[in-house]
């Protein structure tokens, strides 16, 4: 294998103090549809979700923004899809990138694990589908 | 109408430090490599399933990625989208009340392209691309 096997850009966060917000801006400037709104178990973040292509964009924001603030947002960080999240790891870090060790994923049966060198300022992940067993919940959407 | 993601841009002070990674290390194929004269900068594509990494290096400090690497360091820039008539989107755009940078489509690493103003969504640069048949693979 070539690299760490990546077959996509899994999905781009992009954060700010107002998910919803920026979400409903980029639905009406830009025509993208916002298929799910969540809070994020543990923190409660509010996310929001579209899809192009192959790529998620989430829109992360916190629990109970302020409404009166300005709306501020930015590009943060990027997932890359791999098929064998175990191998990338210690192929990274045989070449001496600092990577956390997999751990399951908010999406289930999902692995990610955080490249914290080396990705020119951005905050960089790799995710596993389908890394551990899990059952879906009933409507559960991707 | 927005197809896809085309490629997100990284702002980096060396393409070639950066290349280490995503290159070197992901694996990633490298699809285009080329200092734009005009915008001061030099441009590495990526490969990555669909879509495309963009490193985008400053060659000259008076640009707004020599500014941008100034006051913020580096990290993503920009969000390009694909669609298959970057002057219709631009139009679009337009009659929405969206602020332009590029009030018509030029050609860029990616094609035909127009950036729309970052305080139109947020503070997020947003690129349109319109790729050029025959250009590193599209």
């Amino acid at each position: 294998m070539t690299g760490i096997g990546a077959t996509h850009i899994d999905h781009i966060v992009i954060s700010s103090n107002n998910s919803e917000v920026v979400a409903e801006t980029f639905r009406r400037n830009l025509g993208i549809e916002i298929r799910r709104t969540m809070s994020r178990p543990g923190t409660g973040a509010r996310l929001a979700f579209a899809k192009l292509g192959d790529v998620i964009l989430e829109f992360a924001g916190p629990p109970e923004p302020d409404p009166a603030a300005e709306v501020k947002a930015r590009l943060w960080g990027m997932v890359l899809a791999v098929a064998d999240i175990a191998a990338a790891v210690e192929r990274l870090r045989g070449l001496g990138y600092d990577v956390t060790d997999p751990r399951p994923a908010v999406q289930p049966g999902a692995l990610i694990a955080t490249v914290k060198s080396g990705t020119g300022g951005v905050p960089f992940a790799l995710i596993q589908y389908n890394a551990i067993p899990h059952e879906s919940p009933a409507g559960a959407a991707p | 109408m927005l197809t896809k993601i085309h490629h997100v841009g990284i702002v980096v002070h060396s393409a070639d430090e950066a290349l280490k990674f995503y290159r070197d290390a992901l694996g990633l194929p490298v699809t285009a490599d080329r200092v734009i004269e005009d915008q001061g900068v030099r441009g590495v594509l990526l490969q990555i399933g669909d879509s495309e990494i963009e490193l985008l290096e400053p060659t000259r400090d008076d640009t707004g990625v020599a500014r941008f690497l100034a006051n913020r360091g580096e990290g993503m820039h920009h969000i390009c989208f694909e669609s298959d008539d970057v002057a219709k989107e631009l139009e679009a755009a337009r009659e929405k009340g969206i602020e332009l940078i590029d009030q018509a489509p030029r050609l860029g690493l990616a094609g035909m392209i127009a950036f729309l103003h970052p305080r139109s969504n947020h503070g997020v640069l947003v690129e349109f691309a319109t790729p050029i048949e025959g250009q590193h693979g599209h």
